[in-house]
């Protein structure tokens, strides 16, 4: 009888609360972006990703270049040959919880970051193993064959060799160029095109910033904003660079249907040089303003240590994920500190 | 007896074989390995259904009203986004609700849009015109309410009782002319009522919930009900010792109660959303276009006795349920509910027409296109129109 009862309470205490055992009553606390911390009893819905869970990785992506398969011809030109491969069919977690088609360059949104000196012969084999149609345009001086645009490579395989001289200097970027142009623009098919000066440019700790949007619900409005199109990423996780030291931004903008973009830096200004072309900055300033593939290099070197943002002046763009935060290390004392030790 | 036996039995099984076939139908369609109708994409939906505004924090009701499970992965408040709380959790099955905290520092009187994506990027949208606290249950609260409530529907349909020695003294013709233009002031109030709660479904409930077919279902069911009910007491009203005019009179103010326990919705919810200059000018409205519900309830009783005492009770009955819809609308307002009680009140009133029109008839020995009763029925129309308004 009393086996009986306990039976019977044991099973109505498991139907009654089926997420006893789940740690339901272990609250969960987020902090709001005013700084306060909130306390739940629920989940917690915050576009926060994890090193761990992200699909496609910003900081991966924020300094990878990609020089080609390396050659010379016997005039003593440098070759370089770059495999690239279109898809269509990816759903990607492009922020925590929310799953969108994205289409892709060798599986990434933006594309790998192609780089060359000017002068280098390129050889770009495309591979279309999407569903649709894509090609491959890059700003830049080319011939006209090589452009992207009337060479249609077909899907499910189709081939297509893109054959030109690097040039001329800068940051450009490349992207499908079959119609609709921008919905193969805004599912992701682009990427950038670092052109080098022959004679090099002075050592930096280099990135590369790709702003871009999600329109996750095709109503032809953004939903998500992003540097490298993880919403809120670097806000997160932010990028660790040294006081004193050159950084150098490649950024492009490839943000649809909102016709401007820009970019502000935080407890600093910047020497700037538009598509990068001109090797005497334009500007020194801390807000440029960027229409649809407007592209340039940012150089500055930060002398005072801490966390500084940088983020659309845009505050729409900010507060749907384009915002970031760099953490200014004290180079000088480690090193004094190293040396202290040392000695 | 045996013979019926197995006939009943048969008709038994006549009657559930169909039921099986459906049964079968079911299982084959959606039982496993049932796939057949395994195309076309399904489109996820969420309806926001209410958004309260608290203490430096929004949380909106969302519910799945779409066909397959969601999850509520990202919360805005004018189309920015913030970090938020689901509670239990953003995982919700077809109808299931949860609640979104969103910490922020609103301001009063300030629109807002509250904005919720879910797992496939879609994003559903409510817009609120003006922020409020979300009101709490005080006892001064409650009294004002009260006080709305009587201002609304007891003091007006009192008024309008006062007619009733006017009435008494008029002719034959002139009192059908009354009874008229109170059928015409009802038909207004049912066709009102019906226009509320599709709008109110509209715009707060889910298609899901055909709107305008569930307010049409709800005035049937209402109408039904009362009609059988309203039959008994009046085939019974000699031996409950009623007469047959306090009876009408009775269920007039039924249906009336009905009614404005709708408008003590509509005033509650106007308060509870901020809109307090708009429910003032409501309530002035509805108490003079109420006055002309006494009206209706005093016609069929002036032919009877003179009973103050019934009187006062049925303007109570019809008057006083203003003060619980302010209550109800006030401190827990819930569209679904609105949308229902006003279909009751619609239903109800057009019971309570019908009983109005077939007492004229039988008074007019089956007339009911003479001038005294026409004229009434536009004028009574034509009264709730102006009088509304003002609303």
């Amino acid at each position: 009888m009393i086996v009986l009862l306990a039976v019977i309470i044991g099973l109505s205490t498991i139907i009654v609360f089926p997420s006893f055992s789940e740690a339901e009553f272990e609250l969960k606390t987020f902090v709001t972006h005013s700084g306060k911390v909130i306390r739940t009893t629920g989940e917690v819905i915050d576009p926060l990703y994890t090193v761990s869970t992200v699909e496609f990785d910003p900081m991966e992506y924020l300094r990878e270049f990609n020089y080609g398969k390396v050659s010379k011809l016997e005039d003593g030109t440098t070759v370089r040959e770059y495999t690239i491969i279109a898809e269509d069919d990816k759903i990607m977690e492009v922020s925590p919880g929310v799953f969108y088609n994205v289409w892709t360059y060798n599986g990434t949104v933006p594309g790998p970051t192609i780089r060359a000196t000017e002068g280098d012969l390129l050889k770009i084999n495309f591979i279309n193993n999407g569903s649709k149609e894509h090609t491959i345009h890059f700003h830049g001086i080319h011939p006209a064959e090589m452009d992207g645009v009337f060479e249609i490579v077909g899907p499910g395989g189709g081939k297509f060799i893109y054959e030109f001289e690097a040039g001329p200097v800068g940051v450009h970027p490349y992207h499908c160029h079959v119609m609709p142009l921008e919905e193969h623009i805004v599912h992701g098919l682009y990427g950038v095109f670092i052109v080098d000066p022959k004679e090099g440019r002075e050592p930096a700790d280099e990135m590369v910033m790709v702003l871009n949007g999600l329109d996750t619900d095709f109503d032809t409005e953004n939903n998500f904003y992003a540097a490298n199109t993880i919403p809120f990423y670097y806000q997160h996780h932010p990028i660790q660079i040294n006081t004193n030291e050159l950084i150098r931004v490649y950024v492009v903008n490839m943000v649809e249907f909102d016709p401007i973009n820009n970019f502000h830096l935080h407890g600093n200004l910047y020497n700037y040089y538009p598509t990068g072309t001109d090797l005497v900055p334009s500007f020194y300033t801390d807000m440029i303003t960027l229409s649809q593939t407007e592209r340039g290099i940012m150089e500055f070197e930060y002398t005072y240590p801490g966390k500084y943002l940088f983020h659309a002046h845009k505050v729409e763009f900010s507060e749907k994920g384009w915002v970031g935060m760099f953490l200014v290390n004290d180079n000088a004392q480690s090193d004094k500190s190293g040396m202290e030790y040392g000695s | 007896m045996a013979v019926s036996d197995t006939s009943k039995l048969k008709v038994a099984a006549s009657g559930l074989i169909p039921f099986a076939f459906v049964i079968v139908l079911m299982l084959y369609i959606f039982g496993p390995g049932g796939d057949m109708l395994d195309f076309g994409i399904a489109l996820p939906e969420i309806t926001i259904e209410q958004v309260d505004f608290i203490d430096s924090e929004i949380q909106a009701t969302v519910r799945n009203t779409g066909p397959i499970p969601v999850q509520v992965v990202v919360a805005d408040v004018n189309d920015r986004i913030q970090p938020a709380a689901v509670e239990p959790d953003g995982y919700l099955e077809r109808y299931e609700t949860t609640l979104v905290r969103i910490p922020f520092e609103w301001n009063e009187a300030e629109p807002y849009r509250i904005g919720i994506t879910i797992d496939d990027g879609t994003r559903f949208e409510k817009e609120i015109e003006s922020a409020a606290f979300a009101l709490k249950f005080t006892p001064d609260l409650a009294i004002f309410f009260a006080i709305i409530g009587t201002y609304v529907g007891i003091i007006p349909v009192m008024i309008g009782l006062l007619w009733l020695p006017f009435i008494k003294k008029i002719s034959k013709q002139k009192y059908h002319f009354f009874l008229a233009l109170t059928a015409g002031l009802l038909l207004f109030l049912a066709i009102d009522s019906i226009e509320e709660s599709i709008e109110v479904s509209n715009e707060n409930l889910a298609n899901s919930f055909n709107g305008a077919l569930l307010v049409s279902t709800v005035v049937v069911l209402s109408f039904l009900a009362l009609y059988y009910v309203g039959n008994k007491i009046v085939s019974k009203s000699d031996s409950l010792h009623f007469s047959k005019p306090v009876a009408i009179g009775l269920m007039i103010s039924i249906g009336i109660g009905l009614h404005n326990f709708g408008e003590g919705l509509a005033i509650g919810a106007a308060v509870g959303i901020g809109s307090i200059a708009f429910s003032t000018f409501l309530i002035v409205g509805f108490a003079l276009h109420n006055t002309t519900e006494g009206i209706a309830i005093a016609a069929p009783m002036s032919r009877g006795k003179l009973m103050i005492g019934k009187l006062a009770i049925m303007g109570v009955i019809a008057g006083s349920p203003a003060i619980f819809g302010a209550w109800i609308g006030g401190f827990a307002y819930s569209p679904f509910t609105s949308v229902i009680f006003l279909a009751i009140g619609a239903g109800a009133i057009f019971q309570v027409i019908l009983v109005l029109l077939k007492w004229i008839q039988k008074e007019n020995d089956g007339n009911l296109s003479n001038l005294p009763v026409v004229s009434g029925f536009a004028i009574g129309m034509l009264v709730m129109y102006f009088t509304s308004i003002l609303v």
